[in-house]
């Protein structure tokens, strides 16, 4: 073996399999060869907890040591010599195997996770031919048992890798899983039998190296190979979770977690997780309307529908003025869209009348979602301003408890109505504090923010918005008072509440509606009374409901599985999105549909709404953007230097 | 060896179980006089002097492990490991069943040693009789002002806490009885950190033995050069042996290290019953490799022991006669394992099971002769892999049984039934214990 | 000369009087060789229940992609197959089909054969889709196996061990499969013929082409 490299500072210096690699001090020896593209076989380890070490697969040939040792548990030293492909290695390997064969019982075929499974690949990879074991003598444990109404446990597949009890003391601190006897009859149980109660089950089955723990919504509903696999952002909340959209037959089958150490850290919460199979909904808007004045419903095509909405647009903008319309889109739009909304209120509709929801929210600024998530963990303190971000944004609380057991933040549950003045004696001295609010307690987050820096400290904030993205629609000027990139909008126009009040009022009399069905859900009388004044009613939208039965000028649009485009979450972090499915409607993207419009309406240069057309367009108005790019976060401090 | 009867020279006097018994023997002296003639340090270093080595199995000096203990790292916590399940091995048990108050007095001096104001005695569930005895000593030995705040006047506090298992042989696994005593599922830890960094409730912890513990009041009182020059010279002091299986007089005899084996056996224990010759013998209980009568002759010295292939580990001898089905005896040893496996690492927990099928159905002569290969392959690859010594010494007696009495093996390959003994069931030897 | 043509009608006369080889079909049915791969055969158990576990390793091995399985869970009181999983729906594109039989050898509880059957001409391509209940086998079994087992089909398939006398299952569908022959396949009835009423079925969903 050659020599190791000499020392340096903090860092260690050994050779795996006559390779020589450099490593920070204190690094796994798994870790440090994968670094140099080494593959171990693991169970019980994960990257993202403490290691255990009781798979005994990852065992290595160390140099100078009479015993093979867990590279997932073993911290390298200076001149370690390391031989993971050794006989020693490969014997221990295949032992381990045949040892798990064992009592794992023989139903690949119907397990769902045949086909992605740790166990089947390194027998494949490492594992004998055949056992050496009677079949007969198999330990056998029952089999589908339900652990929640959204969990099923295998015990017989179970390898009793501690991962999901680990999960639970680790990364939720839920202790929901215990395992129960010993010995060869050790199962995975939970305490009591009682079902499960976490907000996290479903990431039960994605850290389970093998089938025993299997979600019960996809159970049995497709192969791994047979899923066609889109890289996504969970829209359920503003959080931005990373997932794969994992389809077939035009179906989503289920949302699997993609690592994004910056945003969700592998995790995903129940709530976003399972909301997967509620984007195969086929109660879908399918076909251009238009509705003339006596109630009458007309089929058209989309070209013919845009020019009836420009033409009663128009119409109507020549007796008022531009500001007798009302432009209303949703944090359900991309940040694409949204733009090209605001783009075409502002210089096409010539109106300033236009928002995103119907609460008040003025004077946003950059400072409110300046905490990054994973900056979170490099506080000193954490202020959590009631319950809401963590029921807005579920996957923060992980994120918290991470930074609060593994980096000693202090984290701070306080009432969403506290005053300031105790939370800055309850936090103390500190170098930087984060607040977390959600967007309804804006103004108390701001309050504390500013009695935390009067003390001297540094202070970052956190805003959950709500919504998928509503960041984004704030970032791109879906705002009475302000224009893209947080730019003061010049005349101020109204806000969601105002404009409905307006159309009931008489004083809008025209609204153009972009996925707004979301948002003005549940609304009743308000809405209902200003659709049915207002005289000309545009909505762009994907389900059917009170907007479409309203809707003088009706246009099907494209769900958040079947467009491309940009979502931001609220850590102001963009990220791209792709179509999982193909659209329910063959009318074209809303992005053509806005051009269209803006074309019919007699504007010049808007192009056909290509999205890189666009995104090229809405980087040039909005710098921060254009630095992002995909995944990385709009820094808007960057932006003003 | 009268003079070197330390730890039982009085066992069988009168009250010996009671405060006052004890004391009349001159019992807490050694406490008295620890606090009087060393500081902390002083007796640490008197231990590291004396060579006294963990009576446990393991052989670990004991003012070493003592040492490792962080400087300025409080609290600390001493716990005595009385959670004796090693199979023939009962000295312990002896040890409180006969004097209470040395342990207790042992677990006092340790705990001044190394400065805990905790002490835990974990005794094994089975041991219920003893369980109680102790609560009784150390409710007694509180009342005197033996533990507690102040004890004796020196300032010191301890309090002597006794805490019963639930009957599980990995507790005795020193991180595993410090997860029992903290209330977990009894299960080893990952090492490192050891015990004396990250132990009980996280903080530095020595886990040590009865026996070990029953010594320190001698050598408070008669010095570490005096312990020094009993025994030899890596094995200092005596031990007690527990001697069992087909001998004359089973029982605890302690005996200084050193002598030879057979004195054990042919002086103490009465040589082998019924007139029969000897076969083999297991001496350190049932985790260690077989030895032969070639073997007599070896002194009771941990190296020696070690150099022949076996250890002396928790000083339980097993004799076996001639009579004896090796095959039997493995298949017995390797159930226990199996049984008291902790499903923790894969190897011990899927290998002691089928380790077990094979002995099984070797020993019922419906084994295959290619599956003995099958057998020391599967302990091959559980020997040294798994995550604790449990796993690894569950293989131990079967592949030296194995190398020692291969034709045996070899016999029961299809034979249909036992050929050593005729299908007639000798003494349950493993169940003795 | 007159020697050569006596000899040609010589011939021609015997030729007239032997035995045609010509086979009358479709009037006539000619048995096909007994490892033939023709259409596909979905398999029983002697007790009813589906081989079938939907594992969709036939349509993993398949060179051309032709089989398309959408599984689903037993109902454990009406299973339709023995364990856990079942296949709510089995489609083979008939025309897509190279009758290579990977599908077979890949099955792991032997549920899929290619059968005896060739006469797969139709006059519309979607009929040339076969769905379940077209491939699957009918069950004679029934009536002996609820007088053994009194639970009910399938209540447990290991109690069924010992095969039923009488005809197999296979022997069966091959009848039934003349039959079916002559009748001229694609009337709705062809692939219910000889189910019993009580053979625990699935509700189908509608017929959709392979996705």
């Amino acid at each position: 073996m050659t020599a190791a490299p000499p020392p340096g500072d903090g860092q260690v210096g050994l050779v795996i399999d006559g390779r020589e690699v450099r490593v920070p001090k204190g690094t796994l020896l798994l870790d440090a060869a994968s670094e140099v593209g080494i593959h171990i076989p693991i169970y019980c380890a994960h990257p993202k907890m403490d290691p255990v070490a009781v798979c005994r697969m990852c065992l290595v040939q160390v140099e100078k040591l009479p015993k093979l040792q867990p590279a997932c548990a073993t911290v390298v030293s200076e001149g370690m010599v390391v031989d993971t492909q050794s006989d020693a290695t490969a014997k221990a390997r295949e032992g381990m195997l045949e040892f798990l064969l064992l009592n794992h019982p023989l139903d690949c075929p119907v397990c769902d996770r045949g086909g992605e499974c740790d166990l089947q690949d390194f027998a494949f990879r490492y594992g004998p031919d055949t056992s050496r074991f009677p079949i007969t003598e198999k330990v056998h444990f029952d089999k589908a048992v339900p652990l929640s109404d959204k969990i099923e446990l295998d015990q017989e597949r179970c390898i009793l890798c501690w991962r999901c009890v680990r999960y639970y003391d680790e990364i939720t601190g839920e202790k929901e899983i215990v395992l129960q006897q010993r010995g060869v009859h050790t199962a995975v149980a939970t305490f009591d039998g009682q079902p499960l109660r976490s907000d996290y089950q479903g990431n039960l089955p994605e850290i389970c190296p093998v089938g025993a723990l299997t979600h019960r919504q996809y159970r049995f509903k497709a192969r791994p190979w047979d899923l066609i696999r889109t890289k996504g952002v969970c829209p359920e909340c503003s959080y931005g979770c990373n997932v794969f959209v994992d389809s077939r037959d035009f179906e989503v089958k289920r949302f699997a977690s993609r690592d994004n150490p910056m945003v969700d850290d592998m995790w995903l919460c129940d709530r976003g997780r399972y909301s997967a199979t509620s984007w195969n909904s086929t109660s879908r808007l399918r076909r251009p309307l238009v509705r003339d004045a006596a109630g009458g419903v007309r089929d058209v095509g989309v070209a013919d529908a845009v020019k009836e909405a420009a033409r009663r647009l128009l119409a109507v903008s020549e007796r008022g003025g531009g500001e007798v319309i009302g432009v209303l889109g949703s944090p359900d739009c991309t940040n694409e869209e949204a733009w090209l909304l605001q783009r075409l209120a502002r210089e096409v509709l010539r109106t300033p009348h236009i928002d995103h929801q119907l609460a008040e929210m003025l004077r946003l600024g950059p400072a409110e979602h300046a905490l990054g998530i994973a900056e979170i963990e490099s506080c000193t303190a954490v202020v959590v301003l009631g319950p809401e971000p963590e029921v807005n944004a579920p996957v923060l609380t992980l994120r918290l408890h991470k930074a609060a057991t593994k980096r000693g933040v202090a984290v701070h549950r306080v009432a969403a109505n506290a005053e300031p003045r105790d939370i800055t004696a309850r936090v103390g001295d500190a170098r930087l504090v984060g607040v977390v609010a959600d967007e309804t307690n804006r103004a108390r987050a701001a309050a504390v923010a500013s009695a935390l820096a009067g003390g001297g400290t540094a202070v970052k904030r956190m805003t959950v918005t709500r919504g998928g993205n509503g960041r984004g629609v704030k970032d791109m000027g879906l705002l009475p008072d302000l224009a893209p990139g947080y730019r003061p909008a010049v005349p101020a126009g109204m806000g969601g509440r105002a404009i409905l009040e307006s159309a009931t009022s008489g004083s809008i009399q025209a609204l153009l509606l972009l996925h707004a069905g979301g948002v003005l859900a549940g609304l009743g009388a308000l809405v209902e009374s200003a659709l049915r004044i207002a005289k000309v009613v545009v909505v762009i939208d994907t389900k059917p409901g009170v907007l479409a039965d309203a809707a003088t000028v009706l246009i099907p649009g494209h769900s958040l599985m079947e467009k491309q485009g940009s979502v931001t979450n609220l850590e102001g972090r963009v990220q791209r999105i792709r179509a999982a499915l193909p659209p329910a409607t063959s009318v074209p993207s809303e992005l053509r549909v806005l051009s269209m419009l803006a074309g019919a309406l007699g504007a010049e240069g808007w192009g056909s709404g290509d999205l890189m057309e666009v995104h090229r367009a809405l980087a040039a108005d909005v710098p921060a953007y254009a630095a992002a790019g995909n995944g990385g976060r709009a820094r808007w401090e960057v932006a003003a230097a | 060896m009268a003079e070197y009867k330390l730890l039982t020279q009085h066992i069988g006097a009168d009250g010996l179980q009671t405060r006052a018994g004890y004391e009349r023997l001159g019992g807490y002296q050694g406490l008295r006089e620890v606090f009087r003639r060393f500081t902390p340090e002083q007796f640490i270093e008197q231990v590291k002097l004396s060579g006294l080595r963990g009576r446990g199995g393991a052989g670990f000096p004991t003012g070493t492990k003592w040492s490792f203990l962080p400087k300025d790292v409080f609290p600390r916590y001493l716990c005595c490991n009385a959670d004796e399940s090693e199979p023939a091995c009962f000295k312990d048990r002896y040890l409180i069943d006969e004097n209470p108050h040395q342990l207790i007095e042992g677990v006092l001096i340790a705990a001044y040693a190394l400065q805990v104001h905790h002490a835990f005695i974990y005794i094994r569930g089975e041991y219920h009789d003893q369980r109680l005895l102790l609560e009784r000593c150390v409710e007694e030995a509180g009342g005197a002002g033996y533990i507690g705040r102040n004890i004796l006047g020196s300032g010191f506090d301890c309090e002597v806490i006794v805490h019963g298992g639930a009957g599980a042989y990995i507790c005795g696994e020193e991180t595993a009885l410090i997860d029992s005593l903290e209330g977990y599922r009894g299960q080893p830890r990952l090492k490192p950190p050891f015990p004396a960094l990250k132990g009980l409730y996280g903080k530095p912890t020595v886990v040590n033995n009865v026996e070990t513990l029953s010594n320190l009041p001698h050598i408070v009182l008669r010095g570490g050069d005096w312990f020094k020059g009993i025994g030899t010279e890596r094995s200092t002091g005596t031990r007690v042996w527990c001697v069992s299986g087909h001998i004359e007089r089973p029982g605890c005899y302690e005996m200084e290290n050193g002598r030879p084996i057979r004195e054990l056996l042919e002086e103490e224990a009465g040589g082998v019953w019924q007139g029969r010759r000897l076969k083999a013998f297991q001496p350190g209980g049932g985790s260690m490799q077989v030895l032969l009568p070639e073997h007599l002759d070896l002194p009771l010295d941990m190296d020696a022991v070690m150099k022949a292939g076996s250890s002396l580990g928790a000083g339980a001898m097993m004799f076996m006669d001639e009579t004896t089905c090796m095959v039997n005896v493995s298949m017995r040893l390797v159930d226990f394992y199996h049984h008291e496996s902790c499903g923790k690492c894969v190897p011990c927990r899927e290998g002691t099971y089928f380790e077990s099928d094979l002995m099984h159905r070797l020993e019922a002569g419906t084994c295959k002769p290619e599956e003995l290969a099958t057998l020391s392959d599967i302990c091959d690859n559980m020997n040294g892999k798994c995550f604790c010594p449990l796993g690894d010494t569950a293989t131990w007696f079967v592949m030296s049984a194995y190398q020692a009495f291969r034709e045996e093996f070899e016999a029961h390959c299809g034979a249909g039934g036992c050929p050593v003994r005729g299908g007639a069931r000798t003494a349950a030897l493993v169940g003795a214990s | 000369m007159f020697k050569e043509i006596a000899k040609g009608m010589a011939f021609t006369l015997k030729q007239m009087l032997s035995k045609p080889i010509t086979l009358q079909w479709p009037e006539e049915q000619k048995p096909s060789p007994p490892r033939h791969r023709g259409r596909h055969i979905l398999h029983r158990y002697d007790n009813g229940l589906e081989k079938c576990i939907g594992c969709e390793l036939c349509a993993a091995a398949c060179p051309v992609g032709c089989i398309y399985v959408g599984s689903a869970e037993n109902d454990p009181a009406h299973p339709v197959s023995p364990g856990e999983r079942y296949a709510e729906r089995y489609e083979i594109n008939l025309m897509r089909c190279i009758y290579c039989g990977y599908c077979a050898e890949a099955c792991p509880t032997e549920a899929i054969t290619l059968g005896p059957r060739y006469e797969l001409a139709d006059y519309r391509r979607e009929r040339l889709v076969a769905t379940k209940e077209d491939l699957l086998e009918a069950w004679p079994g029934f009536e002996k196996s609820l007088a053994d087992n009194p639970r009910g089909a399938g209540a447990d398939q290991r109690e069924q061990a010992g095969r039923a006398p009488g005809v197999s299952p296979r022997v069966a569908w091959e009848d039934r499969e003349g039959a079916v022959g002559q009748a001229g396949r694609g009337s709705p009835a062809a692939g219910q013929e000889g189910l019993a009423p009580h053979v625990p079925t699935v509700a189908t969903p509608p017929k959709r082409n392979p996705g």
